[in-house]
């Protein structure tokens, strides 16, 4: 009889719900063959084992190594294709996320891989950038600066050498779309950051991945290897190659002139620009640093064409977003669709409302940097221009939820903490406001605080906003403010006087 | 996680040597010298300097900007509790308090401290499983207080029985 083929996921947080588990239990199983594919990013049903029926795959939840004869036979599953928090979703820079297996190139090939390079390859750079333009992709690492912008300039700056580095460095808590695409989908990597080297005119690329990503630069470095001995680097007239590098651990490194910094070995501090890195970046040469998703958006962009990107999304923010849910959800997940839909609708719709037992309090859009949003505000669509015009930041595209047991103080002091730890130290607003900030905030927590201090808070954080280097201290203040601005009495009840 | 450390100083610097026309680079030679000692002996700067040609001003201040560059040699166990925001909505510190309640019952006990060492960190990418702990590589998530227990026994087991070593003194 030939074994049945099980799919099961090797995404990192699926191997933590239970997959490796699954995997040690069931390795001597001869009526079965496991295949090791990437997460569809419905982590609540994971581990989740997936096989193949005449409908299309057919899905069991939450599995545990005892359930194995009720999936052999066939017993229990649920269609993947009706499982509501993915059939609500439009996946394209996430197509191939459950199904294939990731460092299978034949696999990334059948499905449409590397066809976005052939068509660049049969553009001129120029007409790359047109594309680009047409589409009207935008960073996906938290400035959404206009990508063609970026491109167009490191085109038409001259020299004998240039770089693409993917800024891999994830730094924002609460996301992980990254890893996910790093693990799960690697080749998709690999060949935007080619389409962007062919744009520009790059022979070189690097990789800056972080530290607590090791099976991610793992995929990374296997996938690399892989595409060299194919001969997909060695590309009509010039020759290209890639190399991962590992960070150590500094949130400010993700700020591409700091991540240049560290790249080249240095203490990774922010840089006064100009000059961007798209004229001097990497050893004083045209780069362009990029988002891991900015890159993993481009191999369909090439393929379909500028106006089908253009065709999915809002006005000024087009395309679909990759979001991430988590905190206190009862679905936490990657959730990819088109811009434009509420925050409320996301998080009816795929988060499922609160974990058991919890309410909600407020909502953190953007990672450490993102305001607050109350139940009262969460009407907001997602898209850049809404966001920006509320003061908020999409970022990322990280959602985290707070419960009603969520200590505002507290969590406004943990952000100032937070930035003044991993302030780089270059600009005294964001070195010396920070520990003021925290400082502020702990003695109002200890009950030592009085209502003067909250207007200093609001000082400092206006000042903050106004004066530093980069968007680390320039942001900071924004989830600190935004609390104070939405659960008042909490801070004054704590801060008499 | 630090078992297995044989290599001295010397072979590693030796593999990190540049050669021109590349550039020397301090954070990866630092990185390389904790992978295979487990941390970086502060002892070990001038040597490092002196095989890159930098100076010792240079590579002590790459070590102390670098959060997860050790320059103390950890326990046999690193444990790490995240308090990112997703683990933090999800109540990671009282997570953090039951795995210090458990490996510290006599705070400065010398045996633990050399058994484990714990620790924070920002984010593991696990937000979707918070509250997520790593023990040495291996990540955990959706851990509850009451698990902490039995998650450190088994995975400190664990690595007993996997590979390597037997290592009869955990
Ligand atoms: C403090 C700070 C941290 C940042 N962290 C990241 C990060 O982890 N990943 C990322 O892609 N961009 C990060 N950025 C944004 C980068 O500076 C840069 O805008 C981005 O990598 C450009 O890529 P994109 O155009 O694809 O968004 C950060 C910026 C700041 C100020
Ligand atoms: S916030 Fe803890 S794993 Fe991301």
């Amino acid at each position: 009889m030939t074994p049945i083929r099980l799919y099961l996921s090797n995404d990192s947080s699926s191997r933590a719900a239970g997959a490796e588990q699954l995997a040690d239990a069931w390795r001597d199983r001869s009526e079965i063959q496991l295949i090791h594919t990437s997460s569809r990013g419905a982590f609540f049903l994971e581990p989740m084992v997936e096989r193949d029926t005449p409908g299309g795959r057919e899905a069991w939840f939450n599995v545990r190594p005892n359930d194995l004869p009720r999936i052999v036979a066939g017993v229990g599953g649920t269609k993947v294709a009706e499982i509501p928090f993915l059939q609500q979703q439009t996946r394209f820079t996430f197509a191939n996320f459950g199904i294939t297996e990731p460092l299978a190139l034949d696999e990334y090939q059948s499905r449409g891989g590397f066809k976005g390079l052939a068509v660049a390859q049969s553009l001129s750079p120029e007409a790359i950038v047109d594309a680009l333009r047409l589409s009207g992709l935008r960073g996906r690492g938290g400035a959404a600066f206009p990508v063609w912008k970026k491109w167009q300039v490191a085109q038409q700056t001259e020299s004998e050498q240039k770089y693409v580095v993917a800024n891999a460095d994830e730094g924002d808590a609460g996301t992980y779309s990254d890893r996910m695409m790093m693990e799960g989908d690697p080749f998709r990597l690999i060949e935007g950051m080619m389409i962007c080297a062919r744009a520009i005119g790059a022979t070189r690329g690097y990789l800056y991945c972080r530290y607590e990503y090791p099976a991610a630069a793992w995929a990374m470095q296997f996938a690399i290897q892989k595409a060299r001995e194919a001969d997909l680097f060695d590309c009509d007239d010039y020759p290209f190659d890639l190399e991962v590098v590992i960070g150590a651990g500094s949130y400010v490194c993700g700020e591409e002139t700091a991540l240049l910094e560290s790249l080249e070995g240095r203490r990774g501090v922010v840089l006064a620009k100009p000059p961007y890195p798209a004229v001097s970046g990497l050893y004083g040469k045209p780069t362009i640093v990029s988002n891991v998703l900015t890159f993993a958006t481009l191999p369909n962009i090439l393929a379909q064409g500028g106006a089908w990107h253009a065709s999915l999304g809002t006005e000024g923010s087009r395309g679909t977003m990759a979001l991430q849910i988590g905190g206190r959800v009862k679905q936490p997940g990657l959730v990819e669709v088109p811009f434009g839909l509420t925050l409320r609708d996301v998080l009816d719709r795929f988060g499922g409302g609160m974990a058991p037992g919890a309410r909600l309090k407020a909502v953190q859009v953007g990672g450490p940097l993102g305001s607050l949003f109350p139940e009262s505000q969460l009407d907001i669509p997602i898209c850049y221009d809404a966001f920006a015009g509320a003061g908020a930041i999409l970022g990322h595209g990280g959602i985290v939820v707070y419960d009603a047991e969520t200590d505002m103080v507290d969590l406004a002091r943990h952000f100032m903490a937070f930035t003044a730890d991993e302030s780089c130290g270059k600009c005294t607003p964001c070195r010396v406001g920070s520990v003021r900030g925290r400082e502020i905030l702990e003695r109002i927590q200890s009950g030592q605080g009085t209502s003067e201090d909250l207007m200093l808070l609001s000082d400092l954080g206006e000042t903050m906003k106004s004066a530093s280097l980069c968007a680390l201290g320039g942001r900071a203040p924004y989830p600190v403010l935004t609390a104070i601005e939405h659960f008042p009495e909490e801070f004054r009840l704590k801060a008499k006087g | 996680m630090t078992t297995g450390h044989n290599s001295t100083l010397a072979d590693v610097l030796e593999r990190c040597r540049p050669v021109p026309p590349a550039s020397p680079n301090i954070l990866k030679t630092l990185l390389a010298v904790q992978s295979a000692l487990g941390h970086i002996p502060m002892s070990g700067i001038l040597q490092i300097a002196q095989v890159l040609g930098v100076t010792d001003a240079q590579v002590a201040g790459v070590l102390s900007y670098y959060s997860d560059l050790r320059t103390q040699p950890t326990g046999r166990h690193l444990i790490r509790a995240c308090m990112g925001e997703s683990c933090m909505a999800n109540h990671s510190a009282r997570v953090l308090r039951a795995i210090q309640d458990y490996l510290c019952p006599a705070a400065g006990d010398a045996s633990q401290a050399e058994r484990f060492t714990v620790d924070t960190m920002s984010c593991a990418g696990n937000c979707a499983m918070s509250p997520t702990v790593m023990i040495d590589e291996h990540l955990c998530g959706r851990v509850t207080p009451s698990d902490v227990p039995s998650l450190l026994e088994a995975q400190v087991l664990r690595r007993k029985t996997e590979g390597g070593r037997p290592k009869a003194e955990d």
